[in-house]
Parts: structure tokens; C-alpha cells; sequence
């Protein structure tokens, strides 16, 4: 048999590679353009329009993780985003708003686990069509309106969720515009992340990705464990929303809907595979990092509006194929043959054919 | 090395256990029962019923009509789980579906009965450092390169088994059930299996063994079932059959209406 | 009249643009400045090339460094992105009011305190213009309700008395946007039109063909029908085809609506449509960029601009094609 040694250990550090590509891009988007990324203002900037994209790619690694897909939480965002804005503007319900939107993230998602656990309907399908179903009914009920949330930073729930605590203790404005949902989302996605690694929540869910009959067979609950995921998902979805409406101080007809890929992106080329059973929080952190830099660092450095989409799916594509090779060592190796027997890149013996082994 | 305990005469007896498909009989009348220190070959042809009759005996399916006694006291069948089984010490290993690919050893002896605190954080250190007692001891394992955090995908077909059943060993699992563990293996693979299968005997623990190959199966075997339509037509002593014999009486069986 | 005071500002802005252009052989006035604009759709969309185009040429003649952003029309990333321009520290930043000056009331104070000249385009925010004017806040884009009237003025020459059926699709229900349609439903009913207002839905909103069917079983319901209006770019690509599903002939119903998608143009080729407002989005791109170059450097303050000034018709849409074709209208 060959050799089993990993020259490839270092890859397995979490996340690994898509921290290097994160610190490549940041450094050519400093050294094209020093006036925007050597200063600290537009890095407080992205942690005031971060922490929803952290929020889902987080919950979606666990999705994806269990070899599941959810298409839902944008229609998550616009439903429970509108009943948060609802109680907060119309009603004056603050806290209780908060509560509100929460709970309403939480039943949406839990009714897609059941409906994909309990009722079996495979997930690609089963979120399609709520996803349709909750943003027709946020339509519907809010009969398309905005609603603007006019003085909400003087209210109680603003401050602590998104206030800037920093505002008035300093004049230094990076400093002022430090946003607490930042502190938050790290919490938030730090908990995640033990969970992940050390809880048996997150081993079971790995094993459900790896395979959902394996995991029968060692005793595994899959069919509660894929409700509790879902639920989640819709959880976390529903903290984007609030946090998102308050940012914005505004609810927007169907916000939302641009999240959809960008969140999954972050996700696969943050290392979790889409077919499950193996997933990375840290890599999807560094994912969205690489997501959000992405098109003001294009803009900054004057390519046209063309080229952001093009970069993107070349750094999707080069990502996937990357992880493609890291995962399956036999094609890596069959590739390498490939490329030493090429005259010039193998050693004595690239003229000489290959005995099989 | 007997697992110690009470006294009783089966590890697992079925009586008169039906299992209905929708309008499919799949198994009709079976009365079987599995003795404390025994390898019992369980065969038959394709749509026997084996699988069935396995996953009824270890709580992956509820029996349409019928009792189940482990250590000779009933088990009410709506209570009756995996997670009962595994509690109850019954163990199954299957070729394909006991070990998640990509999850790395230590995971895959502790899943579904991890070490845990009280809020459910998987106490990590003490698991690698069991599982790698496991390894070294309990399974003998001599695989170069291989460590508790290696992926199942590192090893051999042959090597999954072992860890398979040194999983079920460990958890002092009176009854082994092994479903078609040979096959898809090559010959040395093979080999490394009944050796597996045989500590099992000699620990002091029970073993039900479902195969298609009669040649490997004939050679552990204590005793041979034969399943046919979902019914037990017989049971068999290798001793008193040659491979060829046993070969023959499956095939007449077949031919018989 | 309208259409000369767009022409006179036309004229002024062409011969600012020959006034300094001796002095190019030395340096463009702009040049120096760095400029955030938002474009709106997605590069290249019906909507948005002319824009790109006017304001990629304004930035060259002006020697501005202009930074073009895209937002696919969600308000939500049009905010991000404006907070990401701001962090930037350019000199302009050219928004949209599709946000609503709620939502962006805050950060555009925070902006303009730091000293950066902010601008609008293609949807209005008149409380914004009112607090900022002196700032350069200023407007290029149409006055949607008049855009509106103007269109449905444009149909009224066309013959239509008081008493006629009329049908208006458009999304009313949108408070701001729907401004376009409330001004060419009620103009039509000021004539003494009877009008059937139609809501259009939110899957045809974005898949304007979804919406043949719909239309076309209201024509042949409604066989008193004269005329038809909407303020949707897309539906108006569309009504050619409605029209001959519904077996009408060119000039049976009167079509009003709005921009030049090439499904619209073949429509005016044909007669089928009467009357198309142009938007005129070239200047959309074009005005703000001056507007940046004028703040920034002479301190002037924010000009408003209708671009909504006339409506192209079979008879003009001839002279037009090889300018659309360019990107340019």
C-alpha cells in the first residue's frame, strides 16, 4: 500500500486555506488601494454590514454540514424582519418585538425540519417552497410597504443591539462608528463553534452528513436532529433580520433576497463540503470575510462593475476544485503522477512508463 | 473473559414473530433463539428475510405480531430501540453502514454514547485516549500510519470490520450480530474477518452471522439457520453437512414450490 | 415650457463642457476627484447602460476617478453600499431614493459632515434635497408623478374622449414608486377617462413575461378598451405581444409607458405602442457627475434636473435607433 504520510497535514489546520486567501486579497486590496484599506474607517464599516451574512453562512454550515440544503432563511428575513418592524414601529412593543421576531424565525424553521424530517420531503425542495410560501406572506401582510423606523436609536433595544457605545467617549470617528452587533455575532458564532467541535449536537450532525443510515445504525435520533438544525437555521436567520432592520432603522419590501447565494458561497469556499460531513465555522467566518471584501475592494481599485462578478466565480471555482483535491487524496495523487511524468517537472524516471502499483 | 452477570439461557429468543410490508409477509412464525456463548450462521437466498429478521431482533423494526425476550425477560415492542438494544448489550455490525467515512476514530467508537458533562460537551481527551486503548488492545490493530484521528477512509475493507466489531466488544456487547461482514472483501481481508469473528467466541460472547458465502460461514458457524420465504426451514450442524451438502440443500430449496 | 428648460440646461451643461475644454489641454476641472455612484440594476441591464455610458463619458471629460457600484435595485445593498463608499472618504457619492429618505436621512448627514459632496439620481428624495440642497444635493432623475401625466398626456393627443375605457398597470401599492402610475391614471381621469387600475404582482415585477396572459385575457374581456398605460419599463416591452394575442390592430387601443427596451422600440416601429416616456438615462449618469465637479470645486449647490422632459412616438423613434444602439439613449 502507499506511503499514508499527510504531506498535506497543514491543509487540515481549520480553515486554513481560505485564511491565506483572505490575507492575499487583503494585501493586494491594500498595496491597489492604500487610501481605502489602510485606514480603519471602512473596517468598522464591515462590521456594521457583516454580522447578518455571519449569522446565516454560521447556521448553513450546520445545514450543509448534515448534507442538507436550506433555501428558505431569505424569506425567513423578510417574514420575521416585517414582524419585527411591525410590533417595534406600529405597536411600540420594543423587547417584545425583539421576542416576536425571534420566535416567528424559530416556528418557520422548525416547520421546515418537520416537513423535511417528519413528512420527507428532500430539502432542496421542501425550503423552495417555503421559501416562496413566508416572503408571499410577508408580502401580503405588509401589502409590500417599507416601514421606516424613525428615532429608533433612542430607544432601549437599538442601543444594545446595534448601538455604537463608543459615540460620545471619543471624537477618533473609527472608534465612534464600532458597532456592538459585532461583539454579539462573535458570541454568538464563537458558542456555535464549540458546539460544532466539542458538543454531541455537532458530532451528530456530522454524522448525518456523512451518512443519515450510519447514523440510524449507532443510534442516532436523525429525524430529531435534522428538526433541531432547521429550527436553528430559522433562529439565527431571524437574529439577521433584527439585526439588519435595526442597522438600517428601516424594513425593507423584501430584504433579504441577496443573501441567498452569497451566504451559501461563503459556506463552500470556507472548506464545508456540500455534501456533508465535515464543516468548518472558522473557514465559513473567513469565507464571508472574503465575500464582503470582495466587491468594494474591486470597486476601490476601479475595475468596472462587470469584472466583481467574474472575480467572484473564478475565487468560487478555483476554491471548490481546491477542496475537491484536499478531500480526495486518490485524485490528488493520480493528478501528481500526471504531473511529474511531464519532462521537466518529474524525476529520473518521468521518461521511463509507470509500473501499476 | 465472560461478561459476568445473570443467569440465563438466551441472549435473544423470538417467538412467534411476524412482520408484515404492507400486504408483503416477510417473515412468518419465527421462533429462534440465540444461546450465550455461540456463533450462529444465519442463511438463506435473496428475500429470505435475513435482514428483517436481524434488524426486528435489535430494535431497528417493530415486529407486526409476535414477543421478543432478551435475556429471557420480555421486551415490550413499543419500547424497543436501537438505543434499547445497544443498552441491553446487542450490537449489530454492518459492512457498509456502521462507520461514517469521514469522521475521524474516536469519533466513531463514542457516537451515540459519548462522554459527556452535564450539558452535553463531549469530554474529548479522555475519548482519543480510550479509543486509542481500543485500538491497541482490545482490536490488536497493527495498520501502519493509522491513528484515533485518522478517517475511516484511511483503511482497508478489511480493517473497517475490525474496528466495527472492536467497537461492539468494547462496549460489552453480549450479542454480536454481523451482517454479511465478508463481503466485497479480497481473500486476506477475509481472513482478517473470521479472526475477528472468532475472538468474539472466545471472549465469551454470542454472534449471529449473516452470509452468503457457505464456504466461509460453514467454518465458525456452531450452528446454521436457514431462512427460505420468511420462514425457518431448518437448522443445521456444519459438522454434519459439507459445504457441497449444504450448497445442494440450498439449491433444492429454492427449486421447491 | 418644460422641454426648453431641459434644453437650457442641456445647452448650459455643453457649453460649460466647450467653455473649459481649451483649458484640458492643461487638466480636466474634475480631475483629482474620486466618485462613488450608485448605477442601480446590473451592469449592462436595460435600465442602467445608458447611465453607465453617460456617466463613464461626464467622468472622462471631467477627469473624475468615478467608481461605479451596482446594486440589482435592492434598497438593502444600496445602503451597505453606500456605507462602504463613505468609508472610502471619496469626494461625491451619488445615491438613489429607492431606500426612502428615512432610511438614509442619518447617513447622509454623517456623510455630508464629513465633508463629502452627496447627490441623487433616478428616484427622488425631496426632504433630502430640501435639508442638503445647499450641500449639492441635487436630483437628476424624473419627477415620477409628472412623468406620469406626461405620458398620459401623450396618449390624450391621440384622440381619446372623456367617457373611454382606459386600463393602468402599474404597482401602486409601492408608496414612492408608484407615483408614476398615480400621476397617468389620474390625468387620464381628469380628461374624463374611465380608469381600471390593475396591480402588478411581485413575480411579475421581476418576470415581466409572466404578465402576456394576464393582460392579454384582460383586453379581450374588456372588448370597449382604449387605451392602456403603465410606468413599468418592462410591461411596456411587453404590450406588443399582449396586443396581437388579444387580436387588436396597431392603433385600436392606445398604449402609453416608459424607456426604450428593443421589444418597445419594435413596438413604436409598428404602431402598436403610441407613446413612450424616455428617462433619458444617459443624463441620469451624465448630470450628477457635474453636479460632484461643481460642489467640490465652485461650491454651487444641488440642481434639480427632470429628465423626464418628453416621450418618443413612432414619428421620433427613427432618428433614435443608432444612439440606442450606442448605449446612449
Amino acid at each position: 500500500m502507499a506511503q499514508r504520510h499527510d504531506a498535506s497535514a497543514w491543509l487540515r489546520v481549520e480553515g486554513a486555506p481560505i485564511i491565506i486567501v483572505f490575507a492575499l486579497l487583503l494585501f493586494l486590496f491594500m498595496w491597489i488601494a492604500p487610501v481605502v484599506f489602510l485606514a480603519p474607517s471602512i473596517y468598522t464599516t464591515f462590521l456594521t454590514i457583516i454580522p447578518p451574512l455571519l449569522l446565516l453562512a454560521t447556521g448553513l454550515t450546520f445545514v450543509i454540514g448534515a448534507g442538507e440544503i436550506d433555501l428558505c432563511f431569505p424569506a425567513i428575513i423578510s417574514f420575521s424582519g416585517f414582524v419585527f418592524a411591525l410590533l417595534f414601529k406600529e405597536y411600540q412593543l420594543g423587547w417584545i418585538a425583539i421576542f416576536a421576531g425571534l420566535a416567528s424565525g424559530i416556528l418557520v424553521g422548525y416547520l421546515n425540519g418537520v416537513l423535511i424530517a417528519r413528512v420527507g420531503i428532500p430539502s432542496f425542495i421542501a425550503t423552495l417552497g417555503t421559501q416562496f410560501f413566508w416572503t408571499g406572506a410577508a408580502a401580503v401582510l405588509s401589502g409590500g410597504k417599507s416601514y421606516a423606523l424613525r428615532g429608533a436609536e433612542e430607544s432601549s433595544v437599538w442601543q444594545w443591539i446595534v448601538g455604537r457605545p463608543f459615540a460620545s467617549a471619543t471624537t477618533i470617528d473609527w472608534v465612534q462608528g464600532l458597532s456592538v452587533q459585532a461583539l454579539w455575532t462573535a458570541l454568538i458564532i464563537g458558542f456555535l463553534w464549540l458546539i460544532l467541535t466539542h458538543h454531541r449536537f455537532g458530532e451528530h450532525t456530522l454524522f448525518i452528513g456523512d451518512s443519515n443510515d450510519v447514523s440510524r445504525v449507532v443510534g442516532i435520533d436523525v429525524d430529531r436532529e435534522k428538526i433541531k438544525i432547521f429550527t436553528l437555521m430559522g433562529g439565527l436567520a431571524a437574529c439577521a433580520a433584527i439585526m439588519l432592520t435595526l442597522e438600517q432603522k428601516n424594513f425593507f419590501g423584501n430584504q433579504g433576497q441577496g443573501y441567498l447565494l452569497t451566504a451559501i458561497a461563503s459556506v463552500l469556499i470556507g472548506g464545508t463540503s456540500i455534501l456533508g460531513g465535515r464543516a468548518t465555522i472558522l473557514g465559513t467566518v473567513f469565507g464571508c470575510f472574503v465575500i464582503q471584501i470582495l466587491e468594494p475592494g474591486l470597486v476601490a481599485a476601479g475595475l468596472t462593475g462587470s469584472w466583481v462578478r467574474t472575480v467572484q466565480g473564478l475565487i468560487f471555482l478555483i476554491a471548490i476544485i481546491f477542496y475537491m483535491y484536499v478531500d480526495e487524496p486518490q485524485r490528488r495523487a493520480a493528478f501528481m503522477l500526471r504531473f511529474h511524468t511531464i519532462p521537466g517537472f518529474g524525476g529520473a524516471s518521468a521518461s521511463r512508463p509507470r509500473a501499476s502499483e | 473473559m465472560a461478561p459476568g452477570g445473570q443467569e440465563f439461557d438466551s441472549v435473544v429468543r423470538l417467538v412467534g414473530v411476524q412482520k408484515y410490508f404492507g400486504a408483503v409477509h416477510a417473515l412468518r412464525d419465527i421462533d429462534i433463539a440465540i444461546g450465550r456463548n455461540e456463533i450462529v450462521g444465519l442463511i438463506g437466498d435473496n428475500g429470505a428475510g435475513k435482514s428483517t429478521l436481524i434488524k426486528v431482533m435489535t430494535g431497528v423494526l417493530a415486529p407486526s405480531a409476535g414477543k421478543i425476550y432478551i435475556r429471557d425477560r420480555e421486551i415490550p415492542q413499543s419500547e424497543y430501540s436501537v438505543r434499547m438494544a445497544h443498552d441491553l448489550l446487542i450490537e449489530t455490525v454492518y459492512q457498509d453502514k456502521s462507520l461514517a467515512d469521514k469522521q475521524p476514530l474516536w469519533r466513531n467508537f463514542f457516537v451515540g454514547r459519548q462522554i459527556t458533562d452535564r450539558f452535553g460537551f463531549i469530554d474529548i481527551k479522555r475519548e482519543k485516549e480510550i479509543a486509542q486503548r481500543i485500538l491497541i488492545d482490545v482490536i490488536g490493530f497493527r495498520g501502519v500510519g493509522i491513528t484515533v484521528d485518522s478517517t475511516v477512509s484511511k483503511l482497508s475493507g478489511g480493517e473497517r470490520q475490525g474496528i466495527a466489531i472492536g467497537r461492539a466488544m468494547h462496549y460489552n456487547a453480549d450479542l454480536i450480530v454481523l451482517d454479511e461482514p465478508t463481503a466485497a472483501l479480497g481473500v486476506a481481508e477475509v481472513r482478517k474477518v473470521i479472526d475477528f469473528v472468532r475472538r468474539i467466541k472466545s471472549s465469551g460472547r454470542a454472534c449471529i452471522y449473516i452470509e452468503h458465502n457457505l464456504a466461509h460461514v460453514h467454518e465458525v458457524a456452531d450452528r446454521l439457520v436457514v431462512l427460505d420465504r420468511g420462514r425457518i426451514v431448518s437448522e443445521i450442524n456444519p459438522r454434519q453437512m459439507s459445504v457441497n451438502e449444504l450448497t445442494e440443500y440450498l439449491i433444492d430449496l429454492q427449486h421447491r414450490g | 415650457m418644460r422641454l426648453c428648460r431641459v434644453l437650457l440646461v442641456g445647452v448650459g451643461a455643453a457649453a460649460l463642457v466647450a467653455a473649459v475644454a481649451p483649458a484640458w489641454a492643461a487638466d480636466p476641472i474634475g480631475k483629482g476627484l474620486v466618485m462613488y455612484m450608485q448605477m442601480g440594476g446590473n451592469p449592462g441591464d436595460g435600465a442602467t447602460l445608458a447611465r453607465q455610458t453617460g456617466a463613464a463619458q461626464a467622468a472622462e471629460a471631467f477627469g473624475v476617478d468615478l467608481k461605479a457600484q451596482f446594486s440589482a435595485w435592492a434598497p438593502e445593498t444600496m445602503i451597505a453600499q453606500f456605507k462602504e463608499a463613505m468609508a472610502a472618504k471619496p469626494n461625491c457619492i451619488e445615491i438613489m431614493g429607492h431606500p426612502g429618505a428615512t432610511a438614509f436621512h442619518d447617513l447622509v448627514k454623517q456623510a455630508t459632515d464629513q465633508g463629502i459632496v452627496i447627490t441623487d439620481g433616478n428616484s427622488p428624495m425631496t426632504s433630502l434635497q430640501a435639508e442638503f440642497g445647499t450641500k449639492g444635493f441635487g436630483y437628476a432623475g424624473v419627477d415620477l408623478y409628472e412623468g406620469g401625466a406626461l405620458t398620459a398626456r401623450a396618449m390624450l393627443a391621440k384622440g381619446l374622449k372623456s367617457g373611454d375605457e382606459a386600463m393602468v398597470y402599474g404597482v401602486f401599492s409601492q408608496a414612492e414608486r408608484g407615483q408614476s402610475e398615480k400621476g397617468l391614471a389620474d390625468t387620464l381621469e381628469k380628461a374624463g377617462l374611465k380608469v381600471d387600475r390593475l396591480e402588478i404582482s411581485q413575480e411579475v415585477n421581476s418576470d415581466t413575461s409572466l404578465g402576456v396572459p394576464i393582460l392579454a385575457a384582460y383586453v379581450q374581456a374588456h372588448p370597449n378598451l382604449k387605451a392602456i398605460g403603465t410606468q413599468h419599463g418592462g410591461v411596456t416591452g411587453t404590450l406588443q405581444q399582449v396586443l396581437e394575442k388579444a387580436g387588436k390592430k396597431p392603433g385600436d387601443i392606445v398604449v402609453g409607458g416608459i424607456d426604450l427596451a428593443p421589444a418597445t422600440i419594435d413596438g413604436l416601429k409598428s404602431k402598436y405602442i403610441t407613446a413612450t416616456l424616455d428617462q433619458l438615462l444617459y443624463l441620469q449618469g451624465f448630470m450628477p457627475v457635474v453636479q460632484c465637479v461643481m460642489t467640490a470645486k465652485y461650491k454651487m449647490p444641488g440642481l434639480s434636473l427632470n429628465t423626464g422632459a418628453g416621450v418618443v412616438t413612432p414619428d421620433t423613434i427613427g432618428g433614435l435607433t443608432q444612439l440606442i444602439d450606442a448605449g446612449i439613449r
